[in-house]
């Protein structure tokens, strides 16, 4: 008997599971803080990029830790692409996003993709968490419970965000949902129409539950954050399904526009300086990513958008950082944007030329096209972030903000989606009011045509991730449009119009058989 | 007189006769006889190789015919097969055991380096030039992709974390004392690991330890290794004047950036190593009792300036007998000191970029920086900063111990228990201090605090039935028994974080176990046919209850041929024929609750997300595999043993084929299925199959002159047969990452391949057969150069490998070399493909200019060509590994023998780089191996 006793002891003793502070199941859910923390994962799947900040415990695996960031990924979708930027490192492939070569192989589309379900994924898993079968187990009630319902519908936009992007950039995807299992399963992949509708009724369906616009705390979605994703889904909708949805345009971006939001008087450069969450920038952001230099660090995010675009003659100190990475320039077709270009009256344009060249015959040396200096770490008054090492920044990313709803109800409006073009006029010389400090700039009725839309939305919201997504629409990125080494030919040329859509990449298609590859790759 | 073969009473030709104490001696001619002239009470020694000498006192009489037994013992040597033993002749499984006459020689710190060379199929890799550096081990190239690839090792019966036993050491296995090591016995094929389960699939190293011996004098012996070691060859980086003739090169170099100093940063980083390994040993036999206690130091410096590695170990042994040697006893133990002083190897890659035209110091002493030019927030630091200044010293107590019991039951003598309790017990402790970067004045300096406890716990035990029954003339073996064996790994961590202030991070505790029931049963029937099955059932803690057993069997036969009937007048003087099939898996995966959905909490507050004016700390879900099992791997063995020439000439050639499958790989999930990019899991198979000679030739035997020659052979071939489930060939995952921007990597996994396989761009050359920069073979003919015109090419594993021991040994002087090769092998060049061009000079970022390597002058290459087939090359190499020669000074109550070795000689190559051994084939700021040589002095009473 105690030889059995004996082994039976032993035989219990491989049902072990962590001693340290990891927590396996519900026992993870038995603080109460632990939703909010778990809430607090999912935003920060945007800026940084693991546990262990700046970088240490990474949440994926594929690529250098501080390239996998998701910020970082989609910047270099959205402007690596496009003429607003180009990049001088030898990283992997990362030329070829310029120069349009990319193949199924690249890995930072892969790694935007591994990001983008990964975002997917911890949503999902918050979700299966917090169904009110869940809740009720672990007696969850009170005001806990109405916090819980109200992270639940933030969570849900913030999966709306992500598949967005994913219907973006990559059309047709593997769609999972809160439904789906976690393991080792091959998901379905969904056409880009139904994971439009999928985002469309999710968003539609998670209004009443979102906290009233500008109601949140500071860095948490709220209404009009999800009124503003509606806006751009619907602007792009032709694109993503060829049903125009040009009304819906207008009626979304009137709800962000009358919900208390205005372009503050202060000058544009405010907006992306270190205390942007406080110099009065904020009053126009809708929904923002805030960094932190202490609290908030990673290599990608605005540590990224800070260094990367520092280099040759500029002084690192004015930008509050300790260096530059000698990365991102600008092409000369995005400078030719502004009338008098570097000198150019237009405040929104931020070049350093000096050591620098306009025009880019070899895409290496940093000092080859104009550098912009739009991302700063310093405040209005010029003192630096918070970080004293100058590695990481303060300023917080406004992913979506008031202009860009003005502009996008200008566009609607010129496309047949109702509004009043004069309306749209005011608002657009709003935004040149804060650009030029006067009404020098102010355009009439008869300038406001597609083609000043599509250059102001670059004038106005360049570098701010749009780019790439706005081309396409106004049918500029690939076979028409042309820029300094696009094409990996230094006058640039035009490519393929499958490029409108990234390739799934092939890593993916290798493991998942329900995957077919987008036309063209 | 005559000497003859007591057998068969055939004469014996050469016989070595000899008048004992004396040089009076004769040899048998080709009919057995020979002459000499003897007085009374003269003791004459017959000895012949393969037969037993024999010594007969002359008592008068013209004749003195003798007789001369064959010597089986070299067959009949015991040789431990895990959970017991067999003799060589009756070992059916892969199994080559290796003393300590075929060691390699020099100043060894760490037991792994005793047999690189020595034994087919087993690569021992050393990771470089490192104090106290481990090595790879291989043993048939590894069965797996992520999970561990290194055989287990067992200590005495203690089988050892796979992991490594402790934390902060650069070799885990420099725990134990080489010299302090008796044998090792390694098990290269299934049906001889399998005994070992779960933890078999890459081989399993039996190692036993030094006990002393009963009936033995006290023996006091001290060995003393004095060695000196430096460097045979530098990077190719440009000279100062090289450097400066970069202006006419190219119009962006800047001379105004230049110095006028011509430093050559690497003779300034290296040094002359000096070391010194100390063993003192008393061991003593009595009747009942016996016990050997060694004290051992170690202090070896590296090649690298402050690299320093220090030892104090005691290791003892004591084994006792009873009741009429029915009942013994045995007592391991062994306490070590360990301490690194690890120098910041960071230095080696700083002396390589940094500009030779800049000097090593200011006029004032301090240490130039590039920050005094300018802008170099970006640039390396001074080389001599980070050895001089950074500090990392790690201290590691570590104990291990096994007590063995082993019973022979009085009342069935047949019927053995044996029980085994061991424990390896390490606690380490560790500093780091690095000094804020002088290129950036707002950083900080770093300090870093860590220390943690290893334990690896074991009980084991078994019975084995041993007997001979004579009505079916079998021998039956039956064993078995049961093991349980848990591993706890405590870490802590202090180290500076946000705004220079420390942070302690969250004590991780990480702790798993296995279960196992093992039997084993072996037949010998007449003498002539070896049977032998083994069966292990495993439970890991690392796998859900319902995946958690795995079964592990393993079957053998032998045919002793030799014992035939017909064998009888052969050449072959032994011949056996060994056959084997067995199953192993694999659970050394890495994360310890794999099939668990744990939620981490965030390692500091520097992740937070800010929500209104408070930072929230993430709680994040982890990727989890709830199906998680067993990897299994499937082996056959077909095997030769033969003696030739009254067995002067022994070996054996060894064929094995080898099927992996439900490969534990760390590989990407399909997008959305989980909460990583990558995951742990069951997928893809591997095959690999290979064939081993050794040869073994005694080419003189006698009294004054012996010489042995060893010789061993391997070829192999790995390869992936399946990575994911669609079956896709043109899936593949990248692999081996390389410098040179971030993230890119020069290997890819591929079905079909080699995992050591690389993937290249293939270089066009123009007719001066010069590289054209950016120009490679548009292999898919679509008339771009894309990532889709990459190709597999080549790989880092050697086809073949070879290995060649020379014993010499004439009176009291010894020579004796070790020769090792390996062909077939290729290295990428990555301090050539990174620094190799203009743009590590030009596009710096900032106000400085790095140097590059010497392959820009003939390349003349603008920009990193990362990808080109250029870098790489052809690495086969035979090294002379080692060299010794010794001589024992006679003297009457000591034994004194003085030695001088030399090792890693030179290495004949056709690689340009550094040293072509290198164990993943990606050389990039390698630490030199250093080419030493050590004065032994050994001392017995």
């Amino acid at each position: 008997f105690s030889v059995l006793a004996f082994f039976q002891s032993c035989e219990s003793n491989l049902d072990l599971q962590p001693e340290d502070n990891r927590l396996v199941g519900d026992a993870a859910f038995e603080n109460p803080e632990s939703y909010r923390q778990f809430l607090a994962k999912i935003y920060v799947g945007i800026s940084v990029s693991g546990q262990e900040g700046p970088a240490g415990a990474p949440d994926l695996v594929g690529l250098d830790e501080g390239f996998s960031n998701y910020m970082r990924l989609y910047w270099k979708m959205q402007e690596l692409t496009t003429d607003e930027a180009l990049i001088g490192w030898n990283d992997g492939t990362i030329q070829d996003l310029h120069a349009q070569t990319w193949t199924s192989g690249n890995e930072f589309i892969r790694t935007m993709y591994s990001r983008i379900f990964y975002q997917v994924a911890l949503t999902n898993e918050f979700l299966r968490q917090t169904t009110p079968e869940k809740l009720d187990g672990r007696g969850v009630d009170g005001n806990l419970r109405a916090e819980v319902e109200t992270y639940r519908a933030e969570v849900r936009f913030m999966r709306a965000l992500t598949y967005w992007h994913a219907l973006d950039l990559y059309g047709n995807v593997p769609f999972v949902t809160e439904n789906d299992p976690i393991g080792a399963f091959l998901p379905q992949q969904i056409s880009r129409e139904d994971l439009f509708t999928y985002v469309e009724s999710e968003l539609l369906d998670i209004l009443d539950d979102m906290v009233a616009p500008r109601q949140n705390e500071y860095g948490r979605a709220d209404r009009a954050a999800a009124w503003m994703l509606l806006a751009k889904l619907y602007l792009n909708a032709e694109v993503y399904t060829g049903t125009p949805r040009y009304s819906e345009v207008i009626t979304y971006t009137n709800n962000v526009i009358g919900a208390g939001y205005v372009i503050p008087n202060i000058p544009y450069f405010h907006s992306f300086l270190a205390d942007n969450d406080s110099n009065g920038a904020q009053n126009e952001v809708v929904f923002t990513i805030p960094f932190d230099g202490l609290r908030t660090q990673g290599f990608g995010g605005m540590t990224f958008l800070l260094h990367a675009p520092v280099g040759g003659s500029m002084n690192p100190a004015a930008f509050g950082i300790n260096g530059g990475w000698f990365g991102i320039r600008t092409t000369p077709t995005f400078v030719e944007m502004f009338p008098g270009e570097e000198n150019s009256a237009d405040g929104r344009a931020l070049f350093y030329t000096q050591g620098q060249s306009k025009d880019i015959n070899q895409v290496g040396p940093f000092n080859q096209g104009f550098a912009i200096t739009k991302y700063r770490n310093v405040d209005v008054n010029g003192v630096a972030g918070s970080d004293p090492t100058g590695d990481f920044p303060d300023t917080d990313f406004p992913m979506f903000r008031l202009a860009d709803a003005y502009l996008m109800y200008a566009e609607a409006a010129l496309r047949g989606g109702g509004g009043n073009v004069g309306t749209a006029v005011g608002y657009i010389n709003q935004l040149r009011e804060r650009a030029y400090g006067d009404t020098s700039g102010n355009i009439t009725s008869g300038n406001l045509t597609l083609d000043f839309i599509i250059d102001e939305r670059a004038r106005e919201l360049y570098w701010e991730m749009h780019r790439r997504t706005d081309l396409i629409r106004f049918g500029q990125f690939s076979d028409q449009g042309i820029w300094q080494w696009k094409g990996n030919v230094p006058q640039g040329t035009t490519t393929e119009s499958f490029r409108d859509l990234m390739p799934l990449p092939a890593t993916d298609l290798g493991i998942n058989t329900n995957l077919t590859q987008n036309t063209g790759y | 007189g005559t000497v003859t073969d007591e057998a068969n009473g055939l004469p014996l030709p050469g016989v070595n006769v000899l008048v004992k104490g004396t040089t009076t001696g004769a040899s048998t001619d080709f009919d057995g006889n020979y002459s000499l002239s003897l007085n009374n009470g003269d003791v004459v020694v017959f000895s012949y190789l393969g037969y037993k000498s024999k010594e007969v006192i002359y008592s008068g009489g013209s004749r003195l015919d003798v007789t001369l037994n064959e010597d089986a013992a070299q067959l009949d040597e015991v040789v431990l097969i895990g959970y017991g033993a067999t003799t060589k002749q009756d070992a059916t499984g892969a199994v080559e055991k290796i003393n300590d006459e075929r060691f390699n020689k020099g100043a060894i710190v760490s037991p792994e380096t005793l047999l690189a060379g020595k034994s087919a199929g087993v690569r021992v890799t050393s990771g470089g030039g490192a104090a106290g550096e481990g090595s790879e081990i291989r043993i048939r190239g590894g069965a797996s992709l992520s999970a561990n690839n290194s055989p287990l090792i067992v200590i005495d019966g203690l089988p050892l974390d796979q992991r490594g036993g402790a934390q902060g050491t650069r070799n885990s296995l420099s725990a134990i004392n080489p010299d302090d090591i008796e044998d090792f016995v390694v098990l290269k094929d299934a049906s001889a690991t399998a005994i070992y389960g779960s933890r078999a699939s890459n081989g399993v190293i039996l190692i036993t330890t030094k006990k002393g011996s009963a009936n033995a004098p006290l023996t006091v012996e001290y060995d003393l290794k004095a060695s000196a070691a430096s460097n045979i060859n530098e990077l190719d980086v440009l000279t100062a004047d090289q450097y400066r003739g970069l202006s006419s090169i190219s119009s962006e170099f800047n001379p105004a950036l230049l110095g006028d100093a011509n430093t050559n940063w690497q003779d300034q980083i290296y040094q002359t190593a000096i070391g010194a390994i100390h063993n003192l040993t008393v061991s003593k036999g009595y009747e009942n009792f016996n016990f050997r206690v060694n004290y051992n130091h170690v202090s070896q410096q590296g090649t690298l300036l402050r690299d320093l590695y220090e030892r104090n170990a005691l290791n003892a042994s004591f084994v006792q007998r009873l009741f009429d040697n029915d009942l013994k006893l045995t007592l391991t133990t062994r306490g070590i000191l360990d301490e690194f002083f690890f120098t910041d190897q960071g230095a080696i890659g700083a002396a390589a970029q940094f500009d030779p035209t800049q000097p090593v110091r200011n006029p004032d002493g301090s240490l130039f920086q590039y920050s005094q030019i300018g802008n170099a927030n970006l640039a390396p630091v001074n080389p001599l900063t980070l050895l001089l200044e950074n500090q990392n010293r790690s201290n590691i107590k570590r104990f291990i111990s096994n007590f063995n019991i082993d019973y022979r039951f009085r009342f069935l003598p047949d019927l053995k228990f044996n029980l085994n309790a061991g424990i390896d017990y390490a606690e380490n402790d560790g500093a780091q201090f690095n000094v804020a970067n002088p290129n950036n004045p707002g950083a900080f300096a770093f300090q870093n605090f860590y220390s943690g406890l290893n334990r690896n716990t074991l009980l084991d035990f078994y019975f084995n039935y041993k007997t001979n029954v004579e009505s079916i003339n079998t021998i039956v073996d039956l064993t078995a028994g049961h093991s349980y064996q848990e591993f706890y790994i405590r870490s802590d961590r202090t180290a500076t974080g946000a705004g220079g202030v420390l942070n302690t991070f969250p004590t991780v505790i990480n702790r798993n176990a296995l279960e196992s029931y093992f039997a084993r049963a072996s037949f010998d029937i007449s003498d002539r046919y070896l049977i032998s099955a083994t069966f292990r059932r495993d439970g890991s803690s690392r796998f859900s209850p319902a995946g958690r057993w795995g079964n592990f069997p393993g079957v053998s036969v032998g045919w002793k041929i030799m014992n035939e009937p017909f064998m009888a007048n052969s050449f072959f003087s032994n011949l056996k024929l060994r056959g084997g099939w067995g199953v192993t898996g694999q659970q050394e995966i890495g994360p310890n609750y794999g099939y668990l959905g744990v939620y981490t909490p965030a390692l500091n507050d520097q992740v937070s997300a800010q929500f209104g004016n408070q930072f929230v700390d993430p709680l994040r879900p982890e990727a989890f595999d709830e199906n998680l099992t067993w990897e299994s791997t499937t082996q056959y063995n077909v095997g030769l043993d033969f003696g030739l020439f009254n067995n002067r000439l022994t070996g054996s050639i060894d064929g094995y084929y080898r099927e992996t499958e439900d490969l534990l790989a760390t590989i990407p999930v399909a997008a959305g299925s989980n909460l990583s990019d990558f995951l742990t899991t069951n997928v893809g198979a591997t095959t690999s199959k290979g064939l081993e000679l050794s040869l073994n030739g005694v080419l003189a035997k006698s009294e004054n002159l012996n010489w042995d020659v060893n010789f061993n052979f391997t070829l192999q071939e790995n390869e992936i047969t399946k990575l994911n489930l669609s079956g896709d060939p043109n899936f593949f995952i990248p692999q081996g990452g390389i410098a040179g921007g971030v993230g890119n990597t020069i290997q890819l996994w591929r079905p079909g391949l080699d995992p050591l396989t690389f993937f290249v761009w293939r270089q066009v050359y123009n007719n001066q057969n010069n590289p054209i920069e950016g120009a490679y073979v548009d292999t898919n003919a679509d008339n771009q150069i894309t990532e889709a015109d990459r190709q597999a090419y080549k790989k880092a594993t050697p086809d073949a490998f070879i290995g060649l021991t020379n014993n010499f040994q004439y009176k009291n002087f010894d020579l004796s070399f070790t020769f090792r090769g390996s062909f077939g092998n290729y290295v990428y060049n990555n301090v050539a493909s990174d620094r190799g061009n203009l743009a590590v000079v030009l596009d710096a970022p900032g106000d400085f200019q790095p140097n590059a390597h010497q392959s820009v002058l003939a390349t003349n290459f603008r920009s990193q060509n990362l990808f080109s087939d250029y870098y790489l090359q052809r690495a086969d190499f035979l090294r002379l590994d080692n060299a010794t020669i010794g001589y024992n000074i006679p003297m009457e109550k000591v034994n004194l023998r003085v030695s001088l070795t030399g090792t890693n000689l030179f290495v004949i190559t056709e690689y340009d780089g550094l040293d072509p051994e290198i164990a993943n084939g990606i050389d990039n700021n390698f630490y030199p191996r250093a080419r030493t040589f050590v004065l032994g002095l050994n001392f017995k009473f």
